[in-house]
């Protein structure tokens, strides 16, 4: 089992094609993990894992639902 | 003299009420009329007639989604809009519909070509036009019972206080991510909930932030929005105003909003709704 990654808005390109089960290893973060998929650590603005929002040195576990969402600010 | 409730018995109707039955009921003819014979604002009359049992005919097919209580409250409610645009035109709309009584608004913009793909406020007619102007003629056109002032002006960290001064709600209609963190920080200073909400492309998210509580744009903080490349087309700008001013409904009537220290992110792309703590 995996984690699930969403990545929203200008971040959608750059989802790796096996989001919905995408393998994490021992002692994973969320930085180690966008280093991993090539996801630009400033382009994140808000990073989310279950619905709660962490960090970059958050833990990632299997299972997770992990989202990332840029800065958005259009009206 | 005649009394207001006088005034207002006398120019009730009964009618068929939507839900069944039959009651009291104000054109908005009598509404415009006996405004002007007290000098009061529309939304005043409105409020006092449904403390009589008198329903102001056009918030009818609001009746039960907005109780009458709650239509009193918003009657008699003031919120402080910053933004006529995207978000701001069509939180407007659905705030003159609601009969949210005193609106005070403000964007120094004038609308230009590229506002006609989403904003509501921005035709053939009002291009070159302030945004201000043309929300003072919508208001005049959908409901005269709502008191809006609406400045033509680019509000500032300096201005943000005495905008928000008097009024129990702040709603960030702002464009970009610049000024946001300011107004969050203007309406925790003035101890009042803010409804903020933004959006690119298919994306966007709505919050509440209560007074003391991080912002989605404090956490953005100064990069690069993502709608300088994706935009901004009109659905999504329309489920995200159409969010906003449900939420402005519920603080506006003094109850508790579920979207409180979160933000609700919403996908059209893949149609997915996730609620996220903040």
């Amino acid at each position: 089992m995996g984690i699930e990654i969403k990545c929203f808005a200008t971040l959608a390109g750059l989802e790796p094609e096996n989001a919905a089960d995408y393998p994490v290893s021992e002692g994973e973060t969320v930085n180690s993990l966008l280093a991993k998929i090539g996801i630009p650590a400033e382009e994140v603005a808000i990073i989310f894992i279950n619905s709660v929002r962490s960090f970059a040195d958050s833990p990632v576990r299997d299972g997770d639902r992990v989202g990332l969402f840029p800065a958005v600010g259009g009206g | 003299m005649s009394s207001l409730p006088k005034a207002v018995r006398a120019r009730a109707a009964t009618a068929a009420l939507p839900d069944g039955g039959m009651g009291l009921i104000l054109p908005p003819t009598a509404i415009r009329d006996i405004a002007r014979d007290f000098g009061l604002p529309g939304c005043e009359v409105e409020a006092s007639a449904l403390e009589l049992g008198i329903h102001p005919e056009r918030y009818l097919r609001n009746r039960r989604a907005v109780s009458d209580t709650d239509q009193r409250l918003l009657l008699r409610a003031r919120a402080a809009q910053v933004g006529l645009g995207g978000l701001g035109g069509l939180l407007l709309d659905q705030f003159l519909r609601l009969g949210v009584g005193h609106l005070r608004a403000a964007d120094g913009d004038a609308f230009e070509t590229t506002n006609l793909n989403r904003q509501a406020l921005a035709t053939a007619e009002t291009l070159g036009m302030s945004k201000a102007e043309a929300a003072r003629l919508r208001a005049a056109e959908v409901n005269p019972s709502v008191r809006l002032e609406a400045r033509n002006e680019f509000l500032t960290p300096e201005t943000l206080p005495a905008f928000l001064d008097g009024c129990s709600l702040a709603v960030d209609a702002l464009g970009g991510l610049e000024i946001r963190p300011a107004l969050r920080k203007a309406a925790a200073e003035a101890g009042i909930p803010l409804v903020t909400g933004a959006l690119a492309g298919w994306v966007g998210y709505v919050g509440v932030v209560l007074p003391g509580s991080v912002s989605p744009s404090d956490i953005m903080g100064q990069r690069e929005s993502a709608e300088k490349q994706l935009g901004c087309p009109a659905p999504a700008v329309n489920l995200m105003a159409s969010l906003m001013a449900a939420e402005a409904v519920k603080l506006l009537c003094g109850r508790p909003s579920s979207l409180a220290g979160k933000m609700l992110i919403v996908d059209l792309g893949a149609l997915s709704f996730d609620t996220v703590t903040l």
